[in-house]
């Protein structure tokens, strides 16, 4: 074996243990800083129905997100994604108008989550919900 | 040509990179009897690194708050994916740190190498030193155990010692009359921002000392091993037909580092919780002070020394005295030879110094 191809043997052996060393320190400290699995509320989220009166809102984490629930004056119970389709801000519940406004930017949403106006792209996500024995069950 | 190189000389042409390699590289010679243990700073400076990656990641899940902070390291320990290595790379680190710097420190004595004209990188040294067992102190108190509250208790208790002020300078350094939540806020801000930017800024101008002096020829080796500067002017001390730093000693600096690398993980792997005491895994309680409560073994012979005079001011005095000493030792010790086989003087006090020092660890350790 000439040297250059023994120099370029020990070059690969030595850039594989590099490669190997720093994948080694690279696994434990992303996995160290990625986001964590299962945090921040589980996938049913259960909510006295006192807490809810007619015409009010009541905001709760919901699978690591804001959403809303409302008891519309009709009576009907809505949950939703509180969070703004256009920039991601917390919609906020106007009682008497019986709509959602964005504070960020002024998007309007009706209490079914579609959009009224301003420049949210899509309606509100809807959530599942019923309500038994007077709990509110989302999700 | 390649794209590294292509890349290399679009950066030499604009900032003279290569000019600068040549002279503080390449060029930038060491004696041919240079030793292992010149690669000591190079070890500190690497564990320092580790240390500021360590602990920047520890701050993003721990809580400085006196209720939570125990908890946010049980969290840290317990439930995020490779917590418990960053944190014993960390805790592990601190020691470690230490102990380097005592072997760096005892080289430079053995070697004389603290003689003139290196009084100030030896006194930037010695300051580091505190620094770092100040730092070592203000993070044993933040994960809140009853080890941390307990030791901090009795650490900051012994600066009362001190005539006049001292019962103030203790209240003031906790915050409190006791230790409580205050002095964790005080010992987190000393701790993550006050110390280590200190250790930063000293290390800098430890390094531009060692830069603008050279680096001192070892003893080893020669005929004649005295100190041949006057102080009548400036000099830098070359070394012509020397041993280039890079790649020469580069590769020694890098061969030290893997060879720490391994006792660190080691002792990380296989024996983590060697500075570990069981109070180090129980909440700190205010009041219940626990039986046997020790500091870190590198303040074991302070923890000794007070206990061994019978006055807390007089253990206080002679420990200062030593540590005064020992700052201005370039000053005090102004022999031209730096062999320590040529200074049976220094080599008795030396010896002396070092039995001392573990003889007391080990009193402190099993009193």
């Amino acid at each position: 074996m000439d040297a250059r191809s023994r120099r370029r043997f020990l070059g690969i052996c030595l850039g594989g243990v590099l490669a190997g060393a720093g994948a080694t320190v690279l696994y434990p400290l992303v996995s160290y800083l990625a986001p964590r699995r299962g945090s921040g509320g589980g996938s049913k989220v259960t909510i006295p129905a006192a807490d809810v009166p007619e015409g009010a809102a009541k905001f709760f984490e919901y699978n690591g997100k804001t959403a809303v629930v409302i008891r519309q004056k009709n009576g009907a119970l809505v949950a939703l994604s509180a969070v703004c389709t256009h920039l991601g801000c917390v919609v906020q519940w106007q009682k008497e108008k019986e709509e959602f406004l964005c504070p960020c930017h002024g998007g309007r949403f009706n209490a079914a989550g579609l959009v009224l106006g301003g420049p949210p792209p899509k309606p509100l996500e809807s959530i599942p919900v019923a309500a038994v024995n007077g709990i509110i069950t989302v999700g | 040509m390649n794209l590294a190189k292509r890349i290399y000389n679009w950066v030499d042409v604009r900032v003279g990179a290569g000019e600068l390699v040549e002279k503080e590289l390449t060029g930038y010679l060491l004696p041919t009897n240079i030793n292992v243990w010149y690669s000591m700073g190079s070890i500190l400076l690497f564990i320092f690194s580790i240390q500021v990656v360590t602990g920047i990641l520890l701050l993003i899940y721990y809580v400085p708050d006196a209720d939570k902070a125990f908890k946010s390291v049980t969290f840290i320990m317990n439930d995020v994916p490779f917590g418990w290595l960053i944190r014993m790379c960390h805790a592990v680190g601190s020691n470690m740190m230490v102990l380097i710097l005592l072997f760096h420190m005892l080289s430079v004595l053995f070697m004389g190498s603290y003689k003139s004209p290196r009084e100030m990188n030896w006194l930037s040294g010695f300051i580091l030193l505190t620094m770092v067992m100040g730092i070592s102190l203000t993070g044993y108190l933040l994960p809140w155990s009853q080890l941390s509250f307990w030791a901090t208790t009795v650490a900051t208790n012994s600066v009362g010692a001190v005539p006049v002020v001292g019962s103030y300078l203790v209240e003031f350094l906790r915050g409190g009359k006791l230790v409580g939540p205050p002095t964790l806020g005080r010992f987190f801000a000393l701790h993550v921002a006050v110390i280590p930017a200190t250790i930063a800024a000293l290390i800098g101008a430890h390094l531009f000392f060692l830069q603008r002096t050279g680096v001192s020829t070892p003893p080893f080796g020669l005929k004649d091993t005295t100190n041949r500067w006057q102080g009548d002017s400036y000099r830098y001390e070359s070394h012509p037909g020397g041993i280039p730093f890079l790649p020469h000693y580069t590769l020694q600096d890098l061969t030290s580092i893997s060879v720490y690398c391994a006792l660190f993980l080691g002792v990380v792997f296989f024996d983590p919780y060697i500075f570990f005491p069981s109070t180090a895994f129980m909440p700190a309680d205010p009041f219940q002070t626990p039986a046997h409560i020790k500091p870190e073994w590198y303040f074991l012979p302070n923890y000794q020394t007070l206990k061994l005079f019978p006055s807390e001011f007089l253990g206080i005095a002679v420990q200062g005295a030593a540590m005064t000493f020992l700052a201005l030792l370039p000053f005090i010790d102004r022999g031209t030879e730096k062999h320590p086989l040529k200074r049976p003087l220094f080599m008795a006090c030396a010896t002396g110094g070092i039995m001392l020092y573990f003889a007391l660890m080990i009193w402190g350790h099993y009193s």
